[in-house]
C-alpha cells in the first residue's frame, strides 16, 4: 500500500537539504545576531530566511498543511498543535553555534498527523549528514540504518545534555544539580555539542546512550524523537512516565509490525525530555535529574 | 637554529598512517581497561598506536626522546629536558573511541630546549588535520586557522571538559566552574569528549576559549601551539604562564577573555605531570 505521506517525507528532504546549502552560504558571510528571551538566546536573520523557505515550499504543494516553525512561533504564530498535517520546524537548530561557526547546525523538520509524528527529518548540515526516520520503517543515516547502543550499565555510558539559554538562577542552579548527580553516578562521560536535534540523533547512532535537556522546544526534538524511537530508543519525561504523560501531549511511539516497540509517552510541548537507548537508562537518569518546569511551548501567551 | 620542518612533515605522515589503526579498531568492538578511575579508560589499541608512533620515530630519529601517554602509565619516566622529545597522545578522547562518538584525535607535540616546536592534531574520523610550527602560523587540511579574536566574555562560547575524575572535590570544583561561567553570562558551554579537538576548536575560531584542569601535558602540547600560531593566548588558570606539565590550562581568542576566565574559575588540587610521586601518569583526560 502507498504510504500516504511519502511525498511529503521526500519533500521534507529535499528542502533540508536545500536549507542545509542556505546556511553553509551564510556562514561565509557576518552573522549579525539579534537576541531573543534572554542576551544568550540567539537568532539571525538566517534563522528566519531558512524558516520562510520552508514554509514556502510546503505551502505550495501541500497548501492544507500547517505549520509550527520557531521563528513564527517567535513572531507570535500559535504554537498549538492540531490533527491536520503539521510541519514543526527549527530552520537552524544550533543558532549560537551558527554564529560562532561552531561545527554542529541542524534543520530540523518534524511532521505530525493527528499529534502523532509520522516522519522525522534532522540534517546536520556542516557534517554534511542527513538523519531520517519514517514511523515503523527504521531510522537512517546518509541511508544507513541506525541503532542504538546496547548499553544497559549507566556506569558504561556516555550522557549528552546541554545547558540552554535560560540564565535564571533557579533554573541554572537545577541544572547544575543534575549535572553533578549524573556525573558522580559515575558515567563515562558528558557531552554537549550545543544542538538539540544533533544530540538526539547521537543517541540514535549509538555513540552515546542518553540525552536529556530541560527548555528545548517542540520544534528541537519532534523530528529526533521519532529518529531515536525508531532506532529503537525510547522517550521519557525527566520525571519518568509522570502526571503529564497522559494529558493533551504528543505521543512519539513508534509501531512496528502492529507491537508497540518499547518506547515510553513524552509530551513534546512539556519543554523536558529524556532520549535514551533504553527504559533502564532512562529511568536510571530520571532518579538523577531535578527536575522544573518551563512554561509549555502551548500555553496561551501572556499579556 | 634547528629547523624541524621535516619532523614536522614526518609528525604528519605517521600521524596519518597510525590513523589507519584507529579506524579499523573504531567500528569494532573494544576490551576496556580502566586506569585511574571508572571514566578513565584505556584499550588495547591506544597502546598500540603508541608503539607505532615511537618506533617509527625512533628508527628515523633515534637520538630523540619520548613523553607518551601509555608508556607512562606503564612506568616510564615522566621528565622534560633539552633533548628533542616527542610528546605523544596515541588517542585523545578514548571513550569517544570506545563509544564510537566520533571525535577522536592522535596529538603528538615536538620539544627542543623545552619549548614546544609544533604541534599535530589529527582528527581521525573526521579526517581534519591541525598543525602549527612555531613562527609558521596554524592550518586545518591546508587551510590557514585564525582565532575569533573575541574580547566580550558574554558574546564567547567556551569549551571543557569534565575530565576522568569522579570524586567529590573534584567534581564539584568542576560543576561549579562551569555554574559560574554560564552566568556570567557566556554564549554557550560545550564539551566534544578531547581535550585536543576541543583546543583546536578556538585556534579554527569556532569557540573562544578552553580550559581544563586535570588533563595531561600530552593532551594539550600540540594544540597549545596550534592555538598560539592561530593568533591565541594560552596561560594558566590563575593567570600565570602556560606550563604544560601544570595540569591546568585555559586557551582563548585573547589575553582578556583568558584573564576573565582565570577570575572566575578554581582549580581543585592536582599533582603535577613532572612530579616523581605522582601516579596520576595513569590518569588521563576522557
Amino acid at each position: 500500500m502507498a504510504d500516504q505521506w511519502q511525498s511529503s517525507m521526500d519533500h521534507a528532504v529535499a528542502i533540508a537539504r536545500r536549507a542545509g546549502e542556505v546556511v553553509r552560504e551564510a556562514l561565509l558571510d557576518d552573522r549579525a545576531v539579534m537576541t531573543k528571551s534572554s542576551s544568550v538566546d540567539l537568532v539571525t536573520q538566517t534563522d528566519q530566511k531558512v524558516e520562510q523557505l520552508i514554509i514556502q515550499s510546503v505551502k505550495e504543494k501541500f497548501p492544507t498543511h500547517r505549520f509550527i516553525g520557531e521563528e513564527s512561533v517567535a513572531a507570535g504564530e500559535s504554537c498549538v498543535l492540531t490533527d491536520c498535517p503539521t510541519w514543526i520546524i527549527d530552520p537552524i537548530d544550533g543558532t549560537t553555534n551558527f554564529v560562532h561557526a561552531f561545527p554542529f547546525v541542524a534543520v530540523s523538520i518534524g511532521f505530525s498527523v493527528n499529534k502523532q509524528v509520522e516522519f522525522g527529518v534532522v540534517y546536520s548540515c556542516l557534517e554534511d549528514k542527513m538523519f531520517t526516520a519514517r514511523r515503523g520503517k527504521g531510522a537512517f543515516c546518509n541511508g544507513q540504518p541506525l541503532e542504538v547502543s546496547e548499553q544497559k550499565d549507566i556506569q558504561q555510558s556516555i550522557v549528552a545534555t546541554e545547558f540552554g539559554s535560560s540564565r535564571a538562577p533557579e533554573a541554572v542552579d537545577r541544572i547544575f544539580c543534575s549535572l553533578k548527580n549524573v556525573l558522580s553516578i559515575p558515567v563515562h562521560g558528558l557531552r554537549g555539542a550545543g544542538t538539540a536535534a544533533i544530540n538526539m540523533c547521537l543517541v540514535a547512532s549509538g555513540c552515546v546512550e542518553a540525552y536529556y535537556e530541560i527548555g528545548i522546544h517542540v520544534w528541537d526534538v519532534a523530528a529526533g524523537s521519532l529518529i531515536v524511537c525508531e532506532a529503537g530508543g525510547v522517550l521519557m519525561d525527566v520525571e519518568g512516565n509522570g502526571p503529564d504523560a497522559n494529558t493533551s501531549c504528543l505521543p512519539a511511539r513508534c509501531v512496528s509490525d502492529g507491537c508497540l516497540c518499547a518506547g515510553g509517552e513524552v509530551d513534546l510541548m512539556s519543554r523536558r525530555i529524556i532520549a535514551a537507548n533504553s527504559r533502564t537508562i532512562a529511568e536510571r537518569l530520571v532518579r538523577e535529574i531535578a527536575p522544573f518546569r518551563p512554561p509549555r511551548d502551548d500555553a496561551p501567551p501572556p499579556n | 637554529m634547528a629547523n624541524w620542518t621535516d619532523c614536522l612533515n614526518f609528525g604528519i605522515s605517521i600521524a596519518k598512517q597510525a590513523s589507519e589503526v584507529v579506524l579499523s579498531a573504531f567500528q569494532q568492538h573494544k576490551e576496556v581497561k580502566l586506569k585511574s578511575s571508572p571514566a578513565d579508560l584505556v584499550t588495547e589499541t591506544d597502546q598500540r598506536v603508541e608503539k607505532i608512533l615511537i618506533s617509527a620515530i625512533r628508527n628515523r630519529y633515534p637520538q630523540h626522546r619520548f613523553i607518551g601517554e601509555e608508556s607512562v602509565a606503564a612506568g616510564e619516566r615522566l621528565e622534560l629536558t633539552d633533548s628533542p622529545t616527542w610528546i605523544i597522545d596515541p588517542i585523545d578522547g578514548t571513550v569517544n573511541f570506545v563509544h564510537r562518538f566520533p571525535f577522536v584525535a592522535i596529538s603528538i607535540a615536538f620539544t627542543f630546549n623545552k619549548q614546544i616546536q609544533f604541534g599535530i592534531v589529527y582528527s581521525c574520523v573526521e579526517d581534519k588535520l591541525f598543525y602549527a610550527q612555531r613562527g609558521g602560523g596554524a592550518f586545518l587540511n591546508g587551510e590557514p586557522l585564525y582565532v575569533s579574536g573575541q574580547q566580550d566574555i558574554s558574546r564567547c562560547v567556551v569549551v571543557t571538559e569534565i575530565g576522568a575524575e569522579r570524586d567529590d572535590v573534584a567534581l564539584s570544583t568542576t560543576t561549579s566552574n562551569i555554574c559560574r561561567l554560564l552566568k556570567l553570562p557566556v554564549h554557550g558551554v560545550r564539551a566534544l569528549g578531547t581535550a585536543a579537538v576541543d583546543m583546536c576548536q578556538v585556534a579554527t575560531g569556532g569557540a573562544d576559549a578552553y580550559y581544563h584542569i586535570g588533563m595531561h601535558c600530552w593532551d594539550i602540547a600540540a594544540s597549545a601551539i596550534i592555538v598560539q600560531e592561530a593568533g591565541g593566548v594560552v596561560m594558566d588558570t590563575d593567570g600565570s604562564e602556560f606550563d604544560m606539565m601544570s595540569r591546568r590550562v585555559i586557551a582563548a581568542s585573547s589575553a582578556t577573555v583568558a584573564d576573565r576566565i582565570a577570575q572566575v574559575i578554581q582549580a581543585f588540587p592536582c599533582c603535577r605531570d613532572d612530579e616523581d610521586n605522582c601516579r596520576c601518569g595513569a590518569t588521563g583526560v576522557n
